[in-house]
């Protein structure tokens, strides 16, 4: 089992909701949307992010518009059609279910782990050694 | 050291080295076999090109002078090659991606540039390295795997092949721009082969043409205007030059298209300028770029009309703006749609209606300035008349066709200083109009005439033809202004066709015939100084009477509403016909609140006036007790026919209706009828008995109604005066003065 594999496998399931989540806020350009993720610790390369958005659109959950800009041809912003809101909306309560889940799992785990933390000590002491 | 070249990279030119675009190259091809079987292969590519331009293009900006490999390589990390960012792909897509991509790169490896960007299905391509004309024939050989000679002998021997041909040349991707984004060329002028300001250059450079072929079509006119010199053999003069060679028309254009052609000032914009060759296929990728942003503006558009809407503004801007996207069909899509095309159709018309007018009057004024020397004095009034013309109309002509086509290309907006000093500018215009138009009306405020008898040979004749003799034949020089009814032109003199005919009845049984000649001028002296100078030929032939078609007037004297009116007096019992080459010219005059004009009267005063009105040229007619008839016998004014007759004098109005007559004046309306009645009524004096106030009463009612009928059908004639008077004026004001052949042919090369 290789852990970045898993890891890039998490990272992969929560992509298109993070990406919707973005676009929801408003209207979006791709490489706004990869400096909003890096700044919230979340890296991905810009080569990702255009097929995932093409897959979205053609799936009608986003569609785009052309917007002039200063320098250049028009650029293209995103933003969530009605069916994407709705997809959000689904997404949005299938990660709260999931993420409380998680944080449960995870939050017992370590309050287990805080209470044990004195028995447990010299078994972990042990076991390390 | 290393070699740069200039690529077009979705419309940026940047320039590159060679080695780096070879990193970018492989970068595009891996991307392309990355997404071979994706959905959307095409939009992804073009979203990840456009994104690595912008990135280009910012490094640029930051002060870099050229894209290296350390760029993009950079930027090849920050995007991820398809091998690291496949994982995150669609478990699905990337299995099969991923096998398609293997498979391609062996086969890919033996075939050509142009084969190995085809991946999983073969397209279509028209192959632009061993092109002819537009590399379709060599594209299908590529296709078919054939020699590219085979379709081209096959084209040419069928023949049938030609428009099919020019529709693969449409609608087939050029195999270049499939490696690097969109071309695109752009207009710009030339400062480095400027003679004024690069604007044929740049048109050359555009079309790939010799800048020669566009600067001897702007020139065309004053070609023309010298070979037209070299035959008349006359001496070259600067003033006659300017006149005639520099039409208004290309050198308008000229101006318009230096403000609105940019410079090519940076290398990027030069190499812009040269780019490509334009072909069809470029166009038609500058004509889907526009089209995008027209899609983009309608949608814009969409919503804002949608924000009116109150309650469901939301529901239907989304889709409106989703019109183009989804291609749903829905009554409010439709809707939308028609409201989009109704709104730019409208605005379109309103934009070209108005360019067309601004663009006649310039063209207009500017073909009348050979006429300039015949109303305007030397001195203030020359001064100003340039001025009106300058500031006054073609300064706004260009001003506004810049503004438009600046709005329609979207370049950047005008400096201040160009727009406050256009504004000044044309502040002094009307300035200039406005002194212009009072100190040239000062000009025409007094009228005097004079009147003559004409000496007739036998008066006694049966019937008086009336016609005109052509005008003299050195008035119809070839010119290129030949402009109705300004055509009778010569260097220093011009005909003026101001010669009218009227009838009258004679009191005895001989015709006579008078001549008026009538002028404007600062004051009565003057103005009668000019009538008689107003040299005018009658000529007798037996019945036949010939008379000059105008008359001739010359720069020292100026035009100042000269007139000659022919009055033929024709006993009753005898016959008159005016010639239709009478009915050729049309009066030239100048009109104005302010300038005195008797001959008005002889409009308003219909049937006080005693002449005849109505009759036609070329016919004859015979004159009656009561008027002209026609030799059917049907009266040739109309209005004579019936029994009701109007007179509108000064401070009154007489209905004569059959044996009633109703007397309107300032002192009441008097009514006289067959009965011998005579009645006065007054609004102060009521002395008649009740019993014959009742019968007077209907009768003022049968009156009252007769004198509307008859107020209504004056006021519907005056209307129709009013008209012909309107139209008058729009001739004289240039409506149908637009088409002369200088201004056409620049105007059909380049618009």
């Amino acid at each position: 089992m290789n852990i970045d594999n898993t890891a890039s496998q998490m990272r992969k399931g929560v992509l298109e909701f993070c990406i919707l989540s973005i676009i929801k806020q408003g209207e979006a350009y791709p490489s706004d949307i990869i400096d909003k993720m890096k700044a919230a610790n979340l890296n991905i390369f810009e080569g990702t992010l255009y097929p995932l958005l093409t897959r979205l659109k053609n799936a009608e959950l986003l569609t785009y518009r052309w917007v002039e800009s200063n320098s250049g041809p028009p650029r293209k912003y995103f933003l969530l059609t009605d069916k994407g809101a709705e997809f959000y909306k689904e997404l949005e309560a299938t990660w709260f279910e999931l993420a409380n889940a998680v944080k449960a799992l995870t939050d017992l785990e370590q309050q287990h782990s805080f209470n044990n933390n004195p028995d447990t000590n010299q078994d972990n002491n042990f076991n390390n050694a | 050291m290393k070699q740069v070249i200039n690529i077009n990279f979705q419309g940026r030119v940047v320039p590159i080295e060679v080695t780096a675009f070879e990193l970018l190259k492989n970068y595009t091809e891996s991307l392309n076999k990355h997404f071979a079987n994706e959905e959307g292969k095409d939009e992804i590519i073009n979203d990840i090109e456009s994104r690595i331009g912008e990135l280009f293009q910012e490094r640029i900006k930051n002060g870099a002078i050229c894209i290296t490999d350390d760029d993009v390589n950079a930027i090849i990390k920050s995007m991820g090659r398809p091998e690291e960012f496949a994982e995150m792909d669609d478990t699905s897509s990337s299995s099969s991606s991923n096998s398609s991509s293997t498979q391609d790169q062996t086969n890919s490896s033996s075939s050509s540039t142009f084969a190995n960007q085809q991946t999983g299905t073969r397209r279509l391509y028209r192959d632009e390295e061993n092109k002819i004309l537009g590399g379709v024939c060599a594209g299908i050989g590529n296709y078919f795997g054939i020699d590219a000679w085979i379709p081209r002998i096959i084209l040419i021997i069928t023949g049938i092949g030609f428009i099919a041909y020019l529709i693969l040349w449409a609608f087939l991707p050029s195999s270049t721009n499939k490696v690097i984004g969109g071309v695109r060329k752009k207009l710009y002028r030339d400062s480095d082969d400027k003679i004024i300001a690069g604007v044929c250059s740049g048109i050359g450079n555009y079309f790939g043409i010799n800048a020669w072929i566009p600067r001897v079509l702007f020139l065309l006119p004053l070609i023309t205007y010298l070979l037209g010199r070299g035959q008349w053999g006359s001496f070259f003069d600067i003033g006659d030059l300017i006149r005639n060679a520099l039409s208004p028309g290309s050198l308008i254009i000229y101006i318009i298209l230096w403000l609105v052609i940019p410079e090519a000032n940076t290398t990027a914009e030069k190499l812009e300028m040269k780019g490509e060759k334009v072909d069809i296929d470029s166009i038609k990728n500058s004509v889907m770029e526009e089209m995008k942003g027209v899609q983009g503006r309608a949608e814009k558009f969409g919503k804002e009309a949608a924000a009116f809407a109150n309650s469901s503004a939301q529901k239907i801007s989304s889709e409106v703006s989703g019109i183009a996207k989804r291609n749903r069909s829905g009554l409010g899509d439709v809707i939308a749609m028609l409201f989009k095309i109704f709104a730019y159709v409208i605005i379109g018309i309103v934009g070209i209606t108005l360019i067309s007018l601004l663009f006649a009057a310039a063209v207009g004024s500017i073909g009348l300035l050979p006429l300039k020397d015949f109303l305007v004095r030397d001195g203030w009034q020359n001064v100003l008349a340039w001025g009106t013309l300058i500031f006054f109309i073609v300064l706004p002509l260009i001003g506004a066709i810049t503004w438009i086509i600046r709005r329609i290309a979207k370049t950047r907006a005008n400096s201040k200083i160009i727009r406050w000093g256009f504004g000044a500018a044309w502040t002094l215009g009307w300035i200039c109009f406005f002194a212009f138009l009072s100190i040239i009306v000062k000009d025409f405020r007094a009228q005097n005439r004079i009147e003559e008898d004409v000496f007739l040979t036998n008066p006694k004749v049966e019937q008086l033809e009336i016609s005109s003799t052509s005008a003299d034949s050195k008035y119809y020089g070839k010119k290129w202004f030949k402009i109705e009814p300004y055509n009778l032109l010569n260097d220093d003199s011009v005909l003026a066709p101001n010669v009218q005919v009227r009838i009258k009845r004679a009191e005895n049984d001989s015709f006579k015939v008078t001549i008026s000649k009538v002028s404007n001028g600062i004051n009565s002296v003057q103005a009668r100084e000019l009538a008689q100078k107003i040299n005018i030929n009658l000529t007798q032939k037996d019945s036949l009477l010939i008379s000059d078609k105008g008359f001739v007037i010359n720069k020292t004297d100026k035009f100042r509403n000269q007139y000659v009116v022919l009055t033929v007096y024709v006993p009753v019992g005898k016959k008159i016909k005016v010639n239709k080459n009478f009915g050729w010219g049309n009066r030239v005059e100048f009109d104005g609140p302010f300038i005195k004009d008797d001959n008005q009267e002889f409009f308003w005063n219909n049937d006080y006036d005693g002449y005849e009105h109505n009759w036609d040229y070329g016919k004859t007619y015979l004159m009656k007790a009561d008027g002209l008839y026609t030799l059917d016998g049907i009266p040739a004014d109309e209005s004579k026919s019936k029994d009701t007759k109007v007179k509108i004098g000064p401070g009154s109005i007489n209905v004569k209706d059959g044996n009633t007559e109703v007397n309107i004046n300032s002192s009441g309306i008097t009514i006289n009828d067959e009965e011998g009645d005579n009645y006065r009524y007054n609004n102060s004096s009521s002395t008649t008995s009740s019993n014959t106030q009742d019968s007077i009463t209907r009768k003022i009612d049968i009156e009252k109604a007769k004198v509307k009928d008859s107020l209504l059908k004056i006021k519907e004639r005056n209307n129709k005066l009013n008209q012909d008077v309107d139209k008058q004026l729009e001739k004289l004001s240039g409506g149908d003065l637009l088409p002369n052949l200088p201004l056409l042919v620049p105007m059909i090369n380049f618009l």
